[in-house]
């Protein structure tokens, strides 16, 4: 059953091997980010301490893992879905023994995979050397980190499935993925933290589901909330992965049906 | 001198047909434009806001408190938005040069570089400048900024340079096209230096980059000199009160010596394979 997802899985792992260039583009983009972030937290904290145990020191690593996380949350459903609409290809996917999503998501896996060794680790390495060694909290704190990132993927590739939905009715989807791509970053807490957010703000940020894709597993990394605000916050994280796979669900068999191939 | 005049003039006209050529884009794909009046907005609004939360927990950042931020941020997307306007291109240029583009350019009686500029002016360019605009104009309140005849027309010169010089380092880097033949896009990245540079005091970064920053590559002069000149903030390097002339002079040099390094590029320029 799972065997023809598992072959899409491998096939994207070893074509993902050949695109070089994108590959460089993105270490040397979050290079910059990283260096450039670590210089605003320096000059902004000033040897100082926010909150309860908050350093200038615990931004570096804050900022360092971010970048790390952020290869973690490439996805490619949305920009999939849309190229195979415009191109018309998408009457092919559909016809495949395959679930188009099932197929989609083994895609973005297979990337996943391969990028954590051509992406990931570079700028791991990069953030260690140039900056400083991103050091876990305590060591008992991993587990949940691990537990945490896997739910934030799972939002975070739910919730670009869910948007990716749009391109089989709209055509003109460009400004609108930007409009997510500024929404999740800054919404997220990936650059700034929403702690640095006034609490009326930070308080709506919390209901909806962005900073459960980067603030959350941050914040059990370096060791910025209780255990038992870091139980409950996993909860509201596991409760969104519920509502949005069960959106995912709903839509996904009817957005197929009525999909506007042009083109083809 | 009377054939100067009409060349001058050809062009204008010229230029005036595509801007109208350029807004009848927007009746086009009244969708299109929507979009980015959503998005541009979230981008800049939201990054400035984040910006403000994190450095009115600390008062200041580098002596410069969020109000002057919003100034310089401001200052900043302004300039960004009108280099969308005029001068995207150059991040789409290595496209140019691989399909072939430039041969329908070559063979019409006017500047190469003039006709890949001004045939193609983005519209939708327009709609960073408004979210620029309203952090501009926060800042101006927050700093009390006198808006005095020379303070207006140093704003002005200073959006002049700012342009030129993002314009110049543009093209340069799509001018590599010529060379490398490949049609990387060096528009993200561009972008995010941009970003990391212009929004925030230069000041913050260490003085080797600074360096680099105001003598090799330009960006110093972008919105860093001549805003803090304009707010009057003082700096390790002081720009003796002609901070906007400079960054008008640094433009029209960067965009100058950028042209030569196109030309040069266009000898290499062999059109598409087939």
């Amino acid at each position: 059953m799972f065997s023809k997802y598992l072959f899409i899985y491998k096939t994207r792992i070893i074509r993902s091997f050949t695109y070089k260039f994108d590959v460089y583009g993105n270490i040397l983009m979050q290079t910059i980010i990283m260096i450039t972030t670590s210089f605003f937290w320096k000059a902004l904290f000033k040897g100082s301490t926010f909150g309860n145990n908050i350093t200038a020191d615990s931004m570096m690593t804050y900022t360092i893992m971010s970048s790390v996380l952020s290869v973690l949350f490439i996805t490619g459903v949305e920009r999939r879905i849309q190229q195979s609409v415009e191109k018309g290809t998408i009457a092919i996917d559909l016809m495949r023994p395959v679930n188009v999503f099932g197929m989609f998501l083994a895609e973005d896996l297979g990337s996943i995979t391969a990028l954590l060794v051509q992406n990931l680790l570079p700028i791991l390495i990069l953030g260690s050397v140039l900056i400083k060694f991103p050091a876990i909290v305590s060591l008992s704190a991993i587990p949940m980190f691990m537990a945490s990132v896997i739910l934030s993927m799972a939002i975070n590739w739910l919730l670009a499935a869910i948007f990716g939905m749009w391109a089989f009715t709209a055509i003109s989807m460009d400004p609108l993925y930007q409009a997510k791509k500024h929404l999740v970053r800054l919404l997220s807490g990936s650059i700034i933290p929403i702690w640095f957010f006034p609490k009326r703000i930070a308080d709506i940020l919390n209901v909806l589901p962005f900073v459960y894709i980067y603030q959350l597993p941050l914040d059990i990394y370096i060791g910025s909330a209780s255990n038992a605000e870091i139980y409950s916050r996993m909860l509201i994280q596991l409760a969104w992965v519920l509502v949005l796979g069960a959106l995912f669900y709903i839509l996904s068999g009817k957005s197929l049906k009525k999909v506007l191939v042009q083109g083809g | 001198m009377r054939k100067t005049y009409s060349t001058l003039a050809h062009y204008l006209s010229v230029t005036i047909y595509s801007i109208k050529m350029a807004l009848l884009t927007i009746v086009e794909y009244p969708s299109n434009i929507l979009g980015w009046l959503l998005s541009n907005p979230i981008q800049f609004l939201l990054g400035f806001a984040a910006i403000r939360f994190a450095v009115e927990q600390f008062g200041e950042i580098n002596g410069w408190n969020y109000g002057q931020l919003a100034f310089l941020y401001g200052i900043s997307v302004i300039s960004h938005a009108l280099s969308m306007i005029f001068f995207v291109q150059g991040w789409f240029m290595g496209f140019y040069v691989i399909e072939g583009e430039f041969d329908r350019f070559l063979t019409r009686p006017m500047s190469v570089l003039y006709q890949f500029f001004f045939t193609n002016i983005n519209v939708f360019g327009l709609t960073d400048l408004i979210p620029g605009i309203l952090v501009f104009l926060y800042g101006c309140v927050k700093t009390d900024f006198p808006f005095t005849a020379s303070n207006v027309v140093g704003i002005l010169v200073m959006l002049a340079g700012a342009v030129l010089i993002r314009g110049g380092i543009y093209l340069l880097l799509g001018s590599t096209s010529f060379w490398t033949k490949s049609a990387n896009d060096f528009g993200q990245f561009t972008q995010e230096i941009f970003d990391k540079t212009t929004m925030y005091p230069l000041s913050m970064y260490p003085e080797s980059l600074q360096l680099i920053l105001t003598f090799l590559i330009p960006i110093g002069w972008v919105s860093f000199y001549p805003a803090s000149e304009l707010m009057g903030i003082e700096n390790t390097f002081s720009t003796g009160g002609m901070g906007v002339w400079i960054t008008l002079g640094v433009g029209i040099a960067t965009m100058m010596i950028v042209g030569l390094v196109f030309r040069a590029g266009l000898k290499q320029y062999e059109s598409a394979g087939n």
